[in-house]
This record gives structure tokens, sequence and C-alpha cells, in this order.
């Protein structure tokens, strides 16, 4: 990848930044061939254009919080736009490639050490390098009885995952607010740290929240007001039991009632996690390709969904239950749940147990479902696209039909997940698309382009997007003519007046930036 | 009383991945998550390559210049490393581990 330039950067400006970074880390981490700047592209972009819209100029891999702390003295000095990646794997959101062409990327992979794990009061200090396999693989190894939350994912960065507001199906699923304390690099280079880690003898850093006065942990996700270089991390005890109940059911419209019984008993406790409610076809994208179904240039149809739901045992709708907890009481909410469902099915749950002392209790990282990518062969990529419902029957059902009418129109596979959360639900809807098939890439950015449209004018925004929509996305966050934009807009001015960190993050560009690209 | 057993142990700071790291260990942990069986490289290379060119600890003729190609340029969907995440250092290491003759018994 040839360099380009950052808007508003010389070449002359550019090298002497290039220099001084190395001066910080040394020649052999300041990476700025061709080659390099290859490798931080988002491979899996919806298509070349959105690959090539997002190139980085160069990357500087750091190893502690002082350098950062130098390369962003430095980034302020040049008027270089900075791009802060843990592990760079936030793949079908963007990798580890910037929103603005030319930005530097700041490499903390190498900042992976997991500083404190404590077994009683079940927390972790972690830095952004750190990732879910290598932290699964310290408390196994140390014979440590806390559970990890790992998304479907498990390359990545436990930190970077939590602070784009990553979540799974599990207990602490929420990632986010796992989250206790951060140790935050800002725009100017200086530290702070948030919650009591601002008593600078702090002994309650990771254990209570909110500190003193106001609480900053949120504004540092999903946003650019600085760079998180350390957290405090809630992991969960192990249990002494669990049960799962496992249900499929064969209609599309069964996703109505289904979501009316879960929100309930998610809401008061009786679930402890989000339910993931997948379609069918994650079965068949992680262990076939399309053109063993089909080959037509539309969705597929009716009748290979139905090959796929017969070959796989699957229904059109599939779930799973984990209680979490003494094996009574996991049988009493057991009953509830059954209960719950009685009025609207004869199926009975498929049931599943383990216990304190068996194998394969706790949850390993796993990148199976990347297969998915091979779904269409060649250079394949996926997007995924995960607007935020109320937790009803009739809303989750209205967004389901229309959602599936623009995969129609576009000739996309409908390939959707909807987590019931509690009050809301998240549903996940998956783009998956061969890069060397430019019809299908673009019909799947009009599809996107659509849904986000669709979705907002039923009320619906994202929970997290691709770099290639984040302005899109935040344009739909249009209350009083988009107060929030300015608010955002007002907090980074302040903080990062050279507007060098993370331009276009989630939308919020920097004054420097702003004209031209709204 | 609450104990703090684990993290009096961790008091100096502890880096997940040593320095010092075999070319087996190194494939291991950068690579095998997806190329050993059952992983998506593994089941991509077996759909587009066929069963014996599956599992690349196998494979044997393998170049270093491929291996680097496909490691930094990627090929297919394989997502690409940098040299922040995998040096080049390293990636010797990496290739001369994966392009030692294979024992055929």
């Amino acid at each position: 990848m040839e360099l380009i330039l950052p808007d508003q950067v010389t070449k002359e400006t550019f090298d002497a930044a290039v220099e001084a970074f190395r001066l910080i880390v040394g020649e052999e981490w300041v990476l700025v061939t061709n080659e390099d700047r290859e490798t931080y592209l988002d491979l899996y972009a919806p298509g070349d254009e959105a690959e090539r819209r997002h190139a980085p100029s160069g990357a500087v891999v750091v190893d502690s919080v002082e350098q950062v702390q130098e390369i962003v003295r430095i980034a302020n000095r040049y008027k270089i736009p900075l791009w802060p990646i843990s592990r760079g794997k936030n793949f079908g959101y963007g990798g580890a490639a910037p929103v603005l062409a030319g930005s530097f990327i700041l490499d903390m992979g190498r900042m992976n050490r997991i500083l404190e794990v404590n077994e009683d009061l079940a927390y972790c200090i972690l830095e952004p390098g750190v990732g879910f396999f290598d932290l699964h693989d310290y408390l196994t190894e140390n014979n440590i009885p806390l559970w990890m939350s790992i998304p479907g994912n498990g390359w990545g960065s436990v930190m970077g995952n939590a602070l784009e507001r990553g979540f799974s199906r599990m207990p602490y699923g929420e990632h986010s607010n796992s989250i206790c304390g951060m140790e935050i690099v800002l725009p100017d280079g200086e530290v702070v740290r948030t919650g009591t880690g601002a008593m600078a003898n702090s002994k309650s850093w990771p254990l209570f929240k909110s500190g003193f006065g106001p609480a900053w942990d949120p504004l540092f996700m999903q946003s650019n007001f600085g760079i998180v270089t350390k957290v405090g991390f809630w992991l969960m005890p192990e249990p002494e039991a669990t049960l799962t109940m496992r249900m499929s059911l064969p209609n599309p419209d069964d996703i109505g009632w289904l979501v009316d019984v879960l929100a309930p008993l998610r809401i008061s406790g009786v679930i402890p996690h989000n339910v993931g409610i997948p379609n069918y076809m994650g079965s068949a994208t992680t262990t076939t390709q399309r053109h063993e179904w089909y080959n037509g240039d539309d969705a597929i149809p009716d009748e290979v969904i139905s090959r796929i739901m017969d070959r796989y045992g699957v229904g059109w709708w599939n779930f799973a239950i984990t209680l979490y907890g003494h094996p009574q009481a996991n049988e009493a909410n057991r009953r509830v749940i059954e209960e719950a469902f009685k009025p609207h099915t004869e199926q009975e749950f498929s049931i599943s147990y383990w216990k304190k002392g068996d194998p394969g209790g706790a949850p390993s990282p796993s990148v199976y479902p990347l297969r998915i990518v091979n779904w269409h062969g060649g250079r394949g990529g996926h997007i995924g696209f995960s607007p935020i419902l109320p937790a009803t029957g009739s809303e989750v059902y209205d967004q389901y039909r229309r959602t599936r009418n623009l995969y129609t129109d576009h000739g996309v596979d409908y390939s959707a997940t909807f987590y019931v959360c509690g009050r809301h639900v998240i549903n996940v809807n998956l783009m998956l698309y061969d890069k060397d098939n430019r019809d299908l890439t673009e019909r799947t950015n009009n599809l996107f382009s659509s849904l986000v449209d669709a979705s907002a004018v039923a009320g619906f925004g994202e929970y997290r997007t691709h770099l290639s929509y984040m302005d899109h996305v935040a344009s739909t966050f249009d209350f009083n003519e988009g107060a929030l934009r300015r608010l955002n807009e007002s907090l980074k001015d302040t903080l990062d007046p050279n507007g060098i960190l993370a331009p276009g993050k989630s939308g919020i560009w920097p004054e420097r930036y702003r004209r031209g690209s709204q | 009383m609450i104990r703090f057993t684990v993290g009096l142990l961790l008091l100096f700071a502890f880096p997940v991945l040593g320095e010092a790291e075999s070319g087996s260990e190194l494939f291991d942990h950068r690579c095998g998550l997806c190329h050993r069986e059952g992983g998506p490289g593994t089941f991509m290379l077996e759909r587009r390559l066929g069963e014996g060119f599956a599992i690349l600890e196998e494979r044997g003729a393998l170049s270093e210049a491929y291996i680097r190609q496909v490691v930094r340029w990627g090929v297919g969907s394989m997502p690409r490393f940098s040299r922040g995440e995998i040096s080049d250092p390293e990636l010797a290491l990496i290739s001369d581990y994966l392009t030692q003759p294979v024992d055929q018994d």
C-alpha cells in the first residue's frame, strides 16, 4: 500500500514526525513501508474501495504508557492524526484500520501484560494487548477459578472489545459493564486514572466504579477522547454448577412470542445472561460454501433454507439458556422457564448439566466463527448491522420482516441473531461477501445503507458499526438537530484542540477536520 | 480475611508472551488458533486446495518467501500480520519451523 498522507499534513512534516517516533520506540517499531501499511488495512472491508479509503500511513508500536505519552506529544507537535489499536482484531468493524486515511496507527499490541489477577474479589488489571486467549491460558495454567465472558471472535483484546461494548451470551456478557477503573492518556499526553484510581494510593481502583464526583469511564468507550492504557476488569467466579436448556423453533414467526417469553425472564433475573437467537445460517456458513447449496445471484430461497435446516437438524430460530449456581436453584429456575414456555410450544427443552470438577465448564475462546468468511469463497469478508430494539415481540417481528425484505431486495443471504438482553434486544445482521465479486459488495453496501435508514425511521439506532458507516449511523442520532453530536464535538475540541486522536471515530470529528466531513 | 495471593505473585508485570519462544511455540501461539485441526485456516485450505494441503505443518513444500508473502500481504480471507504482531525475527523462526522437511513415516 503506497503512502497516503493525512489531510493537512505535508510529506516533510510527516517525515519529521516519523523520525521523532523512532527516537522514542527505536527504528524497528516504526513501520512505514508499503508492506507495513498493507498489514494494517481492513481486510474484511466491504469492497476494495472501502479498504483503501481507510488506509493508514504507518504504525508505531509501543510497549509502555510512557511511550504512548511521548508519541501523543509528538503527534501534537506535528499534528499527525493517531489511530490507537489494542490488538487490531475488530473484524467486521474495521480491523486495525482508521476512519481517516493517512492516520498513523498507535499499536499497543505489545503492551500485553496481565498486571494483576485477584481470585477473591474476582477481577484483573489488564493492558490493551492482552487477548482473550492470553487471559484464558493464564487463568487455566494457574488454576484460577474465574470465568471469562468471550465474544464470538475470541482473537481480539479483552480491553479493546469491552471499550467497543462487545458482548456475549455469558453472565458478565455486557463487557463494558465489567470495566472498573481506567488509566487513560489524554490527547495532550497527560495520564489520568478514573474512579478511586484518582487517589495515588487507592486500594479500591478495580472494585468501585464511580469514585468521587463525575464518573468518566463511559466517555472513553467508542470515543476518541483518550487512549485507555489499563483497565480493571471483573471476572465471574466459577459457579457450583450449570444447567443448559436448548430449543429450536421451526417458523420465522416464532421470533415474536419467543422474545415476549424471554424478556421478562431476563429482566427479572431468572435468566442470568443475554440469550442469543441465531437463525439457521450459521450452521451452513461455518461448515460449507454457498455453491454447495445454491448458485443464484438472489438470496437463497426457502427451498435451500429447508435443506439447511434438515441437514443440520436446526430450527429457523435456535437458542440456549444456561443457569449458573447451586444445582437446586438451577432446577427451580428451570421449572419457572418451562412453565413460561408451556402456553406457546409442546416442545421439550434439551437439557445438559455441568458441575464443579467436571471438564469443560469454563468457556474457551475460539476463532471458529471466522470460518463464515469462506461462504462465498475468494477474498471473503463480513460486516454486521446491529440495531437496538425494544424487547417486545411485535417490534422484533416487525424489524425481522423489514430487515429480511431488504436482504431479499438486495439479493443477500439473510443471517441474523436476536440477542435478548433484558429491556432491549440487539439484532446482529450479518452480511457475507467475496471482495472479488464487485456486484455483491455493491449490493451489500446498498443494503447496509438502506438498513441504517429504514431502522432509523422505525426508531432504532446501531450499538456499534463499521468505519465506513460511522458518520451515517451518527447522523441518525438526530434529536434536537444533532445536539449529541455538538456536545461530543465540544468535548472533543476541548480535550483535543489539535484534533490528533482518532478523527472520525463514532462520527466525532475534531474542528480541524469537521468541514467537509459532515 | 481477604487473600491477595495471586495478586502478590503478579506484583511485577507479567508479560503474556515470553521473549524467547521457539518457532514451534510461535506457530502455536500466533498461527495455531486458525491453522490447527478444526481451525478456520485449516477449514478454508481444505475447501480450496484439498485435504492434503489443509494442515500447514504437514505441507513441507512451503518456502520462506511464500510464507512472508502470505503473512504480510494476506491471501484469500486470511488476515495479514504486521511486524508489530509478528516481528521479522519471529517470522523467520516460524518459517524455519514450517519449511523443515516433513517426516513421511
